[in-house]
């Protein structure tokens, strides 16, 4: 009875989504509206004006570092109300790792060994190259928050932490809204707006660009596994 | 209208992950499966609009030498981007207020928690 309920609730739900992609321009064309006003701009002009050869890396930091400074705000405040709203839980890995019922796996543990430095160096590559190649910030900071968690779950919690000292973890977490509002300055003195950048690209924009990769990549690798770790401590 | 809608065939996809997703958010009993559900919600929806930015025979908007046009639209990929880093942020937080409702209830199952009160 009540499947029967849900069943008629989506085919309701379908019906004027269907519709309304039936109505859309076709797939994969070049006439489409969404490409032919400002996307157009930005794929013909996007390197001269926002200093970066990958568009979307000029998108996301350039022309919309508004936006991007807003996520990377969200990003924080995520992971701070993750460690707020578990407060009073506490770290016991060390009592648990010798009672722990899950049997360790020798393989694992080396491969992922080995394999940490590789994954490490990839992840820095992504950040440094992002505005030149595909990635950035958000990607690398994701593939090194995926090592530490990797590491926490294979090898050993402590072990993955001692990457990330206790006593400047929380500036490492801040470190994405913190870029933003040091290159925010910087905008302001160099043209007199909050995240200008000169136009071109130049030097000063290309510092810019890296010191945002830099600290986007940093701080959302911290997030990740800070939330991560929070999540596994008993209460 | 099938005939378009087959043309349109990715946007269609979207929206069957859309009602999928819709499915596990309503059925499902779990509040962790109600999240997974809210999830594949999410991404159905970032599917949809990174493939609006799909152009024929495109390539990726990285403008090295010897790049050619037509290149693919990316400003759907700017913003998924930014929509994937606030599921993320919404997701995590979820999944520990749930881990607080386990520790304070001992339940994550939608009808034993509406018997608790």
């Amino acid at each position: 009875m009540k499947r029967a309920l849900v069943i008629v609730l989506l085919a309701i739900v379908a019906m004027p989504l269907l519709a309304a992609m039936a109505a859309m321009p076709r797939f994969g064309s070049a006439e489409q509206p969404a490409y032919t006003h400002v996307a157009k701009r930005y794929l013909e002009r996007g390197v001269e004006e926002a200093g970066a050869e990958n568009v979307v890396t000029g998108v996301i930091l350039n022309y919309r570092g508004f936006d991007t400074n807003g996520e990377v705000t969200v990003i924080f405040t995520a992971c701070a109300a993750v460690i707020a709203v578990l407060a009073g839980s506490r770290n016991r890995q060390d009592q648990r790792e010798a009672a722990s019922s899950v049997p360790e796996s020798l393989v694992v543990r080396y491969v992922v060994r080995l394999l940490a430095p590789f994954i490490a160096l990839f992840a820095l590559y992504v950040v440094l190259f992002g505005e030149v190649s595909p990635g950035g910030g958000f990607q690398g900071g994701t593939v090194f928050g995926a090592l530490l968690i990797v590491m926490t779950v294979a090898v050993s919690r402590n072990q993955a932490e001692r990457l990330l000292p206790l006593r400047i973890r929380p500036w490492l977490q801040i470190a994405g809204p913190l870029s933003f509002l040091a290159v925010g300055t910087a905008g302001v003195v160099l043209t007199g707006w909050y995240l200008g950048f000169p136009q071109g690209a130049t030097a000063a924009t290309r510092l810019m660009l890296m010191v945002l990769e830099f600290g986007i990549g940093v701080g959302g690798a911290t997030v990740i596994a800070s939330i991560f770790w929070r999540l596994g401590d008993e209460a | 209208m099938i005939g378009i809608l087959w043309d349109n065939f990715d946007y269609a996809v979207s929206v069957l992950l859309f009602l999928i997703g819709l499915y596990c958010v309503i059925a499902k009993n779990n509040l962790i499966k109600k999240f997974m559900g809210l999830n594949i919600m999410e991404t159905s929806v970032f599917a949809f609009i990174v493939a609006l930015g799909v152009v024929k025979g495109g390539s990726a908007p990285i403008m090295e030498p010897g790049a050619r046009p037509p290149f693919i639209n990316p400003i759907p990929q700017a913003l998924i981007l930014t929509g994937i880093v606030v599921a993320v942020s919404t997701t995590a937080l979820a999944l520990s207020l749930i881990v607080r409702v386990w520790r304070q209830c001992g339940t994550i199952e939608a009808d034993e928690l509406r018997e608790l009160e």
